[in-house]
């Protein structure tokens, strides 16, 4: 097609500037016309229309769903390769680069403003999370919500209503949890069960399944030896061996073992207590079993416990945990770890709190720190035997073990004091009957978080009663059925705004206190907050502002820390990989769990301590307790507790970036990904978050099989323009932080490996130094890891941009539209008046209009 | 009757004695029992086997010039080759909207388009499973069975909690373990008769209690939320078909399989959670419990299972290497453990001599082809179900052929009459040709 533009284009044109002055939308520059009628025309215009398509008609505005899909469309064919077919004159390199990368931005953006609803707020019901923490709020016991259906989300926050579904499996879930949570609560007996008490010293057993074993060793050795001895007149079977070989086995297995059960035998710390080790089939472990005849409750372990001399620091933890069905040897379903600081010489007595449930294991165990894994302990027990034939050295000793229980803070427990508001005795009560028609309804308004349920339903709740009471149940018991029904009811299951006859309408106190205890707490409002709300007091923007600090302040408010950094940094890949353990030994469990719980301390101590959200991009202290600060090798952290303190001024921690689970997420388990890193930067530090991975891309191949250094590789990305749209600006951050090592170790050189695939060309290996200078998107430059994390520091308010977004978006429930933009300059311009200060989004955001208004 | 001194399973079937002595066929022992005389022709089946993430792509698919029966399997699909004649493997079958790279089953069977409805970042409809439910479902215990694995997607599937969605395109949840799978569909509940149908009708009232509440609930709340609330009813809905055909069902025990299970272990992963899974749903076919069944297998803990150290999804971005080789044990192994479900399938009769393979219709697939590619979706079609003539290597001539149109042509083929599916623009002819 020779003539210049089309009309249809060119009013496509004119109503995109008159449209651009008006409000932001999606639209590919004009500039890329030049491109799309040198390379697309020809063929796709309205007389030709080639494989149906017609571009001419296509508005270079992308505000519909039909010219969305139209775009995507031509995305589509040019990340694949298809268009322009292949006996046509190609795009250039860099005008595909550019070409592409608008388009893929541009329609992102435009599926945003095609999915924004404008502000909606959702009826959203309650998440795993939320559910768990009501049912506890109510009736004062723990459940495991694992059983219910996944909040699914494509993506975004599990406080999305509109992504949050029923389904009928969710529902009889929902009553069977709610029997269980009952069971639980319901403890009515007059005095609390007997505290049971326990003591034990392993040594003896322990001791003696060790001289068995190591005797029996020894007696099949001496009888090989016997054989030999006497191998000329006769066979191994005379000895009671099958055949030679199996005299040989024997031997080895003397060899193998003997050695280290003789060795823990013979070392004086065996005769007083049990020393935790690794052996050749996993790691020994000091157990407690709990009896089934036990009450469930919460118990109290006492584990007198002392490390060895010389054991390593990192060794000094001791590690507690269940012992499940399918747990292998050593295996066990981790609760905490803990520093040994006990000597032999003055031994410590560590009390551990262990919760017993009802069903489901009752051993406990504990052992030394180390990887969950058999295989594990297995290769670090040979690696160790091959250096001096018994087996690692032992960390930690323990001397006995005392178990308590079940404690009760509280007699009758608090569920059943809230239910039986008369007193326990209901058979004292004048009207029985009357009396549980009255727990019925009071339970119901609380469960509705103080919503009057209709008479109706209450008359329906207290009919089930009834027909259990006159099948011959007593009250305590006919009266589950109506309680369990009510915490499957809507006005339970959602939080409810109703809008009768309008669009929108601001909050009552009452749904606003509801809104903002789930928003702070993932459960309902306490006492105090429902105080103020009934005094109509919580919409005066002082006391809102008081009751959020109070509500911040509370542990309670971990819920939203902990949530809502998961989900906003996409902290989940942390759980995606299991690290090697040859590679990276001290990368354990507990180490992961402290890595990721250093994350929600950091920012609780941002937010309490009002300091500004960037301190999350570099600062000069980290927040770690002694197990993570023996892993960055910081000294002097005392307690479990998680602590400020002060880092060196050539550190690499303080920050995000410094952190081991930010790093460890953005690897595979084996090695650090650059790619995975630096998009996260540019994600959720940078708010330039790449476009999704393309579908049907062409995969690099030219150079499969060869050893890359990571900067050759980097430079293949760039090769194709599929690739570089987005690799040119991803990878050079990832490069930035490959000093980090996939389990987020500082390191100066790094190991390539590659397997071959055919056997001539076996595993290769090279060591090169790490080379971290690199430029971002923007165009700042940096030497080093130090000189990336100053560059990113210096861009804070991007960072803060995307972090009211994300904040938005989670305390809403709702995804974040273009039609939040106001709002969130309006949070932005708060609180950078108060130096970026992370609390002062949160208070703005609380006060704002859409947080108290029903849309 | 023949005279065997020793009986076998097979004597069994053939003799008269088999509708009492064997417990298949539920349905028909209840339903038919005043007319078991007359002949039934054995129901029809479906199953859909979703594998996540893709396959190895030069590797699996065959050679696209080989066309027809003449064709070679490929190492991905040579543990298939005892089954070469009962297979089709077909190409250029593709979902038109789906942009999502890591997302093998959201839109798998639904042909979904996610951003159809303005105002919404999210949608889906039916998938091709559920609609043969609707259907096939009548005469079950349960209307359908939905199969998973525990643990969040790592495996390429994408949003959804089954491969299933409803006919509000809602996610429908799936039985994510062998033990949770095997209690459903065999265990039977000890309490007498008459107790469960006193449970029963104490169900019936707290349905009806929770409705009354929801029903004041309702008034004033905006549209979105009215809409939101309608799943609530809608799940309602569903339990109260499900009671009813509890009631019907109460009084007959669930049949037992010829062969013996035993309650699955507890922490299966990986392969052998997969063997136990086909082992179930075979089971679950021979005694009737239901006609309709989908798999979202797991992959992540597959490939773990067999002994990789990678993720499915650095697996599913292979170059030459330990990627590429973890890939391609992965498809040799799906492979292998489906030709092994064949044959149970095979090995079963029906009352009147076919076998369960010769009426049930199996495909296994995802939208993934391989890596990123969305584009001919990889898909293997087995069993005589819907009539395909099978033994063959078909590719579409439109490389953009909706993958609805599968899904379409095993409706219509297994005798559920409906114009379309998802985008569906036809009937694929060449299967039945």
């Amino acid at each position: 097609m020779k003539s210049a533009l089309t009309p249809a284009f060119l009013l496509s044109l004119l109503t995109l500037s008159a449209y651009a002055a008006e409000k932001p939308g999606a639209a590919m520059p004009e500039a890329h016309f030049a491109v799309f009628e040198k390379y697309c025309l020809e063929c796709h215009d309205s007389l030709t229309e080639e494989g149906g398509v017609n571009l001419d008609d296509l508005s270079f505005k992308i505000d519909s769903v039909a010219s969305a899909e139209l775009w995507q469309k031509v995305l589509n064919s040019l990340n694949s390769g298809d268009m322009p077919p292949e006996d046509e004159p190609q795009l250039s390199d860099e005008e595909k680069t550019v070409f592409l990368d608008d388009l893929s931005h541009e329609l992102v953006e435009a599926r945003e403003i095609l999915s924004d609803s404008g502000g909606m707020i959702t009826m959203r019901r309650l998440n795993r999370r939320e559910y768990e923490n009501t049912i506890h709020d109510l009736l004062g016991v723990e459940i495991d919500a694992e059983d219910l259906p996944a909040d699914t989300n494509s993506d975004g926050f599990d406080t999305t209503g509109a992504s949050l579904f029923f389904s009928s499996d969710q529902f009889e879930q929902y009553l069977k949890l709610a029997h269980s949570a009952l069971d639980k609560t319901l403890l009515l007996s007059k005095e609390p069960p007997r505290v049971m008490r326990f003591e034990r010293e392993s040594e003896p057993s322990v001791n003696q399944f060790f001289e068995k074993q190591a005797a029996k060793l020894k007696r099949n050795f001496d009888q090989a030896q016997e054989w030999r001895a006497a191998a000329q007149e006769k066979t191994p079977k005379d000895f009671g061996f099958i055949d030679e070989n199996d005299v040989a086995f024997h031997e080895r297995l003397y060899n193998q073992q003997y050695p280290t059960y003789r060795q823990y035998l013979d070392r004086p710390e065996s005769k007083t207590g049990i020393l935790l080790y690794r052996l050749f089939n996993g790691a020994v472990l000091d157990t407690v079993n709990i009896s089934p005849k036990w009450p469930a409750g919460e118990y109290t372990l006492k584990v007198r416990v002392a490390a060895l001399k010389g054991a390593p620091s990192h060794e000094r933890f001791l590690e507690y945990g269940v012992k499940t069905a399918n747990g292998r040897a050593g295996e066990l379903d981790l609760r905490g770890c803990v520093e040994v600081t006990g000597t032999m010489d003055n031994p410590q007595t560590l009390e551990i709190p262990v919760t017993v449930e009802q069903s489901g294991s009752r051993s406990f165990g504990l052992r030394q720190r180390q990887h969950n894994n058999r295989d594990a302990a297995r290769a670090y027990f040979l690696r160790s035997q091959v250096q001096n034939k018994v087996g690692p050295p032992p960390a930690l000793w323990i001397d006995r073990i005392e178990i308590s229980g079940p404690h009760f803070e509280t007699w009758p427990p608090r569920g059943v004091a809230d239910l039986f508001f008369k007193g326990r005795e209901w058979w004292k009560q004048p009207d029985e009957d009357a009396y549980a028609r009255e727990i019925i309804e009071r339970f119901a308004t609380r469960a509705f978080r103080i919503k009057e349920p209709s008479p109706a339903y209450l008359e329906k709740l207290y009919e089930l009663y009834s027909k259990e009471k006159s099948g011959g149940k007593k009250l305590h018991e006919a009266i589950r059925e109506p309680l369990a029904t009510i915490l499957a009811s809507p006005g339970f299951l959602y939080l409810i705004e109703p809008v009768p006859g309008q669009s929108k309408r601001e909050l009552t106190d009452l749904e606003l206190a509801v809104r903002l205890s789930y928003f702070l707490w993932s459960a309902p409002p306490d006492k105090t907050l429902y105080e103020v709300a009934r005094a109509g007091e919580l919409n005066h923007p002082a006391k809102l502002a008081e009751q959020t600090n109070r509500m911040l302040r509370d542990p309670r408010s971990d819920a939203f820390i902990s949530s809502f950094a998961h989900q906003w940094l996409h902290m989940e890949r942390l759980d995606f990989f299991q690290f090697d353990f040859r590679q990276f030994p001290e990368f354990d469990d507990s180490v992961k769990a402290a890595a990721r719980r250093e994350v929600y301390e950091t920012i609780r101590s941002v937010i309490n301590e009002q300091r500004p959200l960037g301190d999350l991009l570099k600062a000069d202290h980290v927040v770690v307790n002694n197990l993570l600060a023996n892993y960055y090798g910081l000294e002097g952290v005392e307690g479990d507790a998680f602590q400020k303190v002060s880092l060196p001024a050539d550190s690499p921690r303080g920050g995000l970036l410094g952190m081991a689970a930010t790093m460890a997420m953005g690897s595979d388990g084996n090695r650090s990904s650059p790619v995975e890193r630096g998009a996260w930067v540019m994600r959720k530090l940078l708010d330039d978050p790449p476009p999704p991975a393309p579908a049907n891309v062409p995969q690099l191949s030219r150079l499969e099989g060869q050893l890359l250094s990571p900067r050759e590789l980097q430079n293949a990305h760039m090769e194709e323009a599929q690739c570089a749209q987005c690799h040119r600006k991803i990878d050079p951050i990832g490069y930035g932080l490959e000093n980090f090592d996939a389990a987020g170790k500082w390191r100066e050189t790094m190991i390539l490996t590659q397997a071959g695939r055919k056997k001539k060309n076996a595993k290769r290996k090279m060591v090169i130094d790490i080379d971290a200078h690199g430029q971002l998107p923007g165009g700042a430059t940096f030497e080093d890891f130090a000189g990336l994390r100053d560059s990113i520091a210096n861009q804070r308010s991007a960072f803060e941009r995307g972090f009211t977004e994300a904040l938005i978006e989670y305390a809403l429930g709702r995804p974040y539209g273009f039609s939040d933009e106001s709002l969130r300059e309006k949070l932005l311009k708060r609180a950078r008046a108060k130096d970026g200060e992370m609390r002062e989004f949160i208070l703005a955001l609380v006060q704002s209009k859409p947080f108290r208004t029903k849309k | 009757m023949k005279s065997n001194p020793i009986p076998n399973r097979r004597t069994f079937l053939q003799s008269s004695s088999a509708l009492i002595a064997l417990p298949f066929l539920e349905s028909f022992g209840f339903r038919c029992f005043a007319s078991a005389a007359t002949p039934v022709a054995p129901p029809k089946r479906l199953v859909f086997l979703g594998m996540g993430f893709g396959v190895t792509r030069d590797s699996w698919f065959p050679d696209l010039k080989t066309t027809g029966a003449d064709y070679e399997l490929t190492p991905g699909l040579s543990p298939l080759a005892r089954h070469k004649d009962d297979i089709t493997v077909i190409q250029n079958l593709a979902n038109q909207f789906n942009n999502e790279a890591h997302w093998g089953s959201t839109f798998w069977l639904t042909g979904a388009n996610r951003y159809a409805e303005p105002g919404q970042s999210f949608r889906n409809s039916i998938s091709v499973d559920q609609v043969a439910a609707e259907t096939l479902g009548k005469e079950t215990r349960f209307s359908s069975i939905q199969l998973g694995y525990r643990g969040g997607d790592n495996s390429g599937h994408g949003p959804g909690l089954s491969l299933s969605w409803n006919r509000q395109g809602k996610p429908v949840a799936a039985l994510n373990t062998p033990v949770t799978a095997f209690h459903r569909l065999f265990s039977d509940d000890s309490t007498p008769l008459g107790e469960r149908q006193a449970a029963l009708l104490q169900r019936r009232s707290v349905l009806d209690t929770v409705l009354e509440d929801a029903k004041s609930t309702r008034k004033g709340l905006s549209k979105a939320d009215t809409d939101k609330l309608d799943e609530y009813f809608q799940s309602i809905r569903e339990i109260e078909t499900r009671l009813s055909k509890e009631e019907e069902w109460l009084d007959v025990p669930k049949r037992k399989p010829s062969q013996p299970l035993k309650e699955p272990g507890e922490g299966l992963e990986g392969v052998e959670e997969m063997k136990v899974m086909y082992d179930l749903i075979l089971a679950a076919m021979e005694v009737d419990a239901s006609r309709v069944f989908s798999y979202r297998q797991p992959l992540d803990t597959m490939i773990r299972s067999m002994g990789s150290t990678i993720t499915a999804h650095n697996m599913s971005h292979y170059s030459d290497g330990p990627r590429k080789d973890v890939s391609e044990q992965r498809d040799a192994k799906q492979s292998e453990l489906f030709a092994h479900f064949i044959d149970g399938m095979k090995s079963i009769q029906e009352a009147d001599g076919t076998s369960l393979f010769d009426n049930t219709t199996l495909t296994l697939g995802t939208n993934i082809n391989s890596i990123h590619y969305l584009n001919n979706c990889p898909t293997l079609v087995t069993g005589g179900g819907s009539g395909i003539k099978h033994g063959r290597h078909l590719v579409m001539k439109d490389p953009k052929t909706p993958l609805c149109n599968l899904w379409l042509s095993l409706l219509n083929g297994s005798g559920i009459e409906t114009e379309s599916h998802g985008d569906s623009t036809g009937i694929i002819d060449e299967l039945f040709a």
